[in-house]
């Protein structure tokens, strides 16, 4: 077992590389996820990391190990691939033991090790079966059954859950937590998902054409995004542009002219005056009855009104034309499409951030 | 770039770009190289080909040619693969078997057969004459059009039936729900669809009757021909003076060229994303409407599978010299072939077989280049590899000798270049048929077994080729039995003692020898029949899965 440190790697060929500068630092034992959109460079990062991508510039280092000039299939890893990657001709069985006799570990340790991981993945009765004759759930489970039957160093999973559906994706996620925690092996997930990586990850890296945008726990990510884009990325939050009348101190509340309505909110780091970017998610806001008059509060108007169960989504209109969604729990405060309200900010949960 | 370097395929593929351009472009470069030199009277052979008449005449009859057997073969092959693939009627079992008669009956036997029945001496033309009718001369444009038509329908009924079966029907529900009329709809709709398949597998015609040697050679004395007028200048010229030849290569080469690009074009633009859709089920019909359908399809069938019963009987029918003795049946001919002369027999075999298993090593490892491991240098690997498809065998065989007369590296005369011959010509269908399984692999699989420890090269011999196995055995079957069938380049590069069955049977035919020839055809059918029915009766194997 050993952590993982990238120093100022380079990928790609031509002018614009697919990744620039990168580094990057997982913990020994923590599960990583790298997520951000397609084309983000997040699985050619994850291939570079196996040793399928060459490296033009930098280093790689599993532990104290040099990896950066190892071929992949010297470098010691496990690897989940979203379409399973089972061999077809293989049973179950043999598609485990592939890695161990490449290895030319002993026979029966091999039927032990087999056992033992078929077993933790719930497919002991499983072993004789061909890939064809499993359901995709089961696949991926067989597949990572292999990848970390040959102890790896580290375990690289692409996108492992995409080709489920709704219902089994929980389930292979849950499993996935239980094995990476019960084995300690440093992991690195990429997904687009956001829920997945908030569900599952340690610390997520969100990456945006080939440079790390932020790096942080699910929390740091959701609730103090240090950029609108990962704002937006992860949960989807409001991001209104702003303009700030004076300059901002890191960690102090800013004053904000929302369409002629003066708001607050938390500016995480120093701020020049002039462009900046409000991030407001929809749970953080709440409408009010217009007749509250309370001066924080910014007029609007409610254009379309979803109900979904146990929450009411809105979408509001305000003076400029500004368009803001809104989460409600309380249905019974229901507002009617086409009614005027008022949109009140939570100011400790409101971000104030560079554009 | 140190990373790309030390890769083993990339290696693997310089070394195939290395063979190629060794054994394809340079003989491709010297055959058009040559025509522009002097020739014997000082003249280029282009300036030859200009003034002469004769030349003239060849090659606007080969473009005619070309263009009626592919107007004709498409008027077969259309309605025969839209009938096929939309009703069912009485009989259509047999319609099935016909992809199968192309691949059988090799073409020297076709037109050998087809002049039994309706050669000068054929049964059928005794037969008319004694009722007092008169048949138009089978040697000249009546049996050029006819047997070559009758060989290469299949190729237009081959194509159109597959994208008839590929075309959704829900498109043309669309177009009936719409308020179109069906007939109407199936024009608007499958039509447009359907077309560049036809197109396609019509110009396919068109190059193969423009390259075509054994039909156009038999039939085609008073007829001046490319594929004719090239081999006689390179028999006549032979260490001489080869601009003609060269020239008239050429020519082929350029117009078989511009009719591949004009397919590919064609291809390209009518590639369509057809969502997979429900095919059509075959509608039953019944009673008046039905039989002159099965009537017309019967006839087609028939025909079709006349030269493999001709040859049959043939084989077993007494003859004294050119005089068939239809009706008193013997084994004479299959025992002189069998016992006195089986050497045509083992050449076919040790040649083909030769070239069959270099065909496939060569086949697997280009066609897994070109599908999964591209490069910077694949592509061109890719054009080489195709490039056989633009040389008829007669070209090739010109260009090999040229190349490897004499100089670094002196093939002729030994049975080397005959293999050579036969490896080049299949190349594009060995590559094709070998690599389509590899389509249907993900790349992951590879990614796995290399991410489990297991270097690239071992990786594909684990891995990949156990799934490649279905489609590689069906690829040496079929490059088998279109290699031990092979004629044109193989007659230009063999030299004495070195005949090939269908090298024999050609001579036979000169020599207006039907029963022997015939006798050796049997041989030659078997050689082809035994293995594909093994590969499908015994092992299952698909061989048309690549089509």
């Amino acid at each position: 077992m050993a952590g993982i440190r990238i120093r100022d790697l380079v990928v790609g060929y031509g002018a614009v590389p697919v990744i620039t500068d990168l580094s990057l630092d997982v913990v020994d034992g923590s599960l990583f996820t790298l997520l951000g959109p397609s084309g983000c460079g997040k699985t050619t990062l994850l291939r570079t990391i196996a040793g399928f991508v060459p490296i033009r510039a930098g280093t790689l280092h599993f532990g104290e190990r040099d990896v950066t000039a190892l071929p992949a299939w010297l470098r010691d890893i496990g690897m989940v691939f979203q379409d399973y990657a089972l061999f077809p001709d293989k049973t179950v069985f043999d598609n485990v033991a592939y890695g161990l006799r490449a290895r030319k570990v002993a026979a029966a340790s091999i039927t032990a090790t087999v056992g033992e991981y078929l077993e933790r993945v719930g497919l002991s009765a499983y072993a004789d079966r061909m890939p064809a004759a499993l359901s995709g759930g089961q696949r991926q489970r067989v597949a990572l059954a292999r990848a970390l039957a040959i102890k790896p160093t580290v375990l690289l999973m692409d996108e492992p859950l995409s080709n489920l559906d709704a219902k089994l994706r929980v389930q292979v996620r849950e499993t996935i937590a239980d094995l990476q925690r019960e084995v300690g092996i440093t992991t690195i997930l990429v997904t687009h998902d956001q829920e997945e990586a908030l569900a599952l990850s340690d610390r997520i890296g969100l990456l945006r054409q080939g440079r790390i945008e932020q790096v942080g726990t699910p929390e740091d990510l959701y609730a103090r995004p240090a950029s609108a884009y990962v704002a937006d990325f992860v949960g989807a939050a409001n991001t209104l542009a702003v303009t700030l009348a004076a300059p901002v101190a890191g960690g102090s509340r800013a004053r904000i002219d929302l369409d002629g309505t003066m708001v607050e909110a938390m500016a995480p780091a120093p701020l020049p005056a002039g462009n900046a970017i409000l991030v407001a998610r929809g749970e953080s806001l709440r409408l009010v009855p217009p007749t509250d008059g309370i001066p924080g509060d910014v007029p609007c108007t409610i254009r379309r009104r979803q109900y979904l169960g146990g929450r009411t989504t809105y979408q509001v209109c305000t003076a400029s034309g500004r368009i803001i969604r809104v989460e409600a729990h309380d249905e019974a405060a229901a507002l009617a499409v086409g009614s005027t309200a008022g949109l009140r900010l939570d100011p400790a949960r409101s971000l104030v951030v560079a554009s | 770039m140190t990373r790309q370097l030390r890769d083993v395929w990339f290696w693997l593929t310089v070394l195939a770009l290395a063979l190629a351009v060794l054994f394809l472009l340079y003989p491709l470069l010297r055959v058009l190289g040559t025509s522009l030199a002097a020739g014997g009277d000082g003249r280029s052979g282009w300036v030859t080909l200009v003034t002469d008449a004769n030349y003239r005449a060849a090659v606007f009859n080969t473009l005619l040619l070309g263009a009626v057997v592919t107007c004709a073969s498409t008027l077969i092959g259309v309605p025969l693969a839209f009938f096929a693939a939309r009703f069912s009627f009485p009989g259509k079992a047999l319609i099935a078997l016909l992809p199968m008669t192309t691949l059988i009956v090799p073409e020297v036997i076709a037109v050998q057969t087809w002049l039994m029945v309706l050669g000068n001496n054929g049964f059928l033309t005794r037969f008319l004459a004694d009722w007092g009718w008169r048949l138009p001369s089978f040697y000249g444009w009546f049996g050029l059009v006819t047997v070559m038509t009758f060989i290469y329908y299949t190729y237009v009924y081959i194509g159109t039936l597959a994208a008839i079966r590929g075309f959704d029907q829900q498109l043309e529900e669309a177009s009936q729900s719409l308020g179109v009329t069906p007939g109407r709809s199936l024009l608007n709709v499958m039509v447009p669809v359907v077309v560049p398949a036809i197109l396609a597998s019509a110009l396919l015609v068109f190059t193969l009757v423009v390259g075509n040697f054994a039909v156009a050679m038999v039939l085609g004395q008073s007829v001046p021909l490319l594929s004719v007028l090239t081999y006689q200048s390179f028999v006549s010229e032979v260490g001489t003076n080869p601009v003609m030849q060269s020239t008239l290569a050429s020519v082929s080469i350029g117009i078989v060229a511009c009719v591949l690009f004009l397919q590919r074009w064609i291809v390209a633009r009518g590639r369509y994303e057809i969502v997979q859709g429900r095919g059509a089920a075959p509608r039953r019909m019944s009673g008046r409407a039905a039989l002159p359908i099965a009537f017309g399809a019967a006839v087609v069938v028939v025909v079709s599978i006349l030269p493999l019963v001709t040859v049959v009987v043939g084989a077993f029918t007494r003859a004294r010299g050119p005089v068939m003795r239809w009706g008193d049946w013997t084994t004479a001919n299959l025992e002189r072939v069998l016992l006195n002369a089986p050497d045509p027999i083992w050449n076919t075999l040790i040649f083909a077989g030769t070239a069959t298993a270099l065909s496939l090593v060569v086949s697997t490892l280009v066609g897994f280049l070109i599908v999964k491991k591209r490069n910077a240098l694949t592509p061109a690997l890719d054009y080489l590899a195709s490039l056989p498809l633009a040389l008829s065998g007669t070209v090739l065989g010109i260009g090999l000798l040229l190349s490897f007369r004499d100089g670094f590296l002196p093939l002729a005369g030994g049975a080397g270049i005959i293999v050579l011959a036969y490896l080049i010509r299949r190349l594009p269908f060995g590559i094709r048929n070998a690599s389509s399984t590899l389509y249907n692999i993900p790349n992951s699989i590879e990614d796995a077994s290399v991410s489990l420890g297991v270097p690239p090269l071992r990786t594909f011999f684990k891995v990949v080729f156990p799934l490649m196995v279905p489609s590689v055995a069906a690829a040496g079957v079929l490059v088998w039995t279109t290699t031990v069938a092979e004629l044109s380049a193989s007659v230009v590069v063999y030299s004495a003692g070195q005949e090939t069955l269908p090298i024999q049977i050609f001579r036979l035919i000169d020599s207006n020898l039907m029963a022997q020839a015939s006798a050796y055809g049997l041989v030659l059918v078997a050689i082809i029949i035994v293995p594909i029915l093994i590969a499908t009766r015994v092992f299952r194997i698909d061989l048309f899965a690549a089509k």
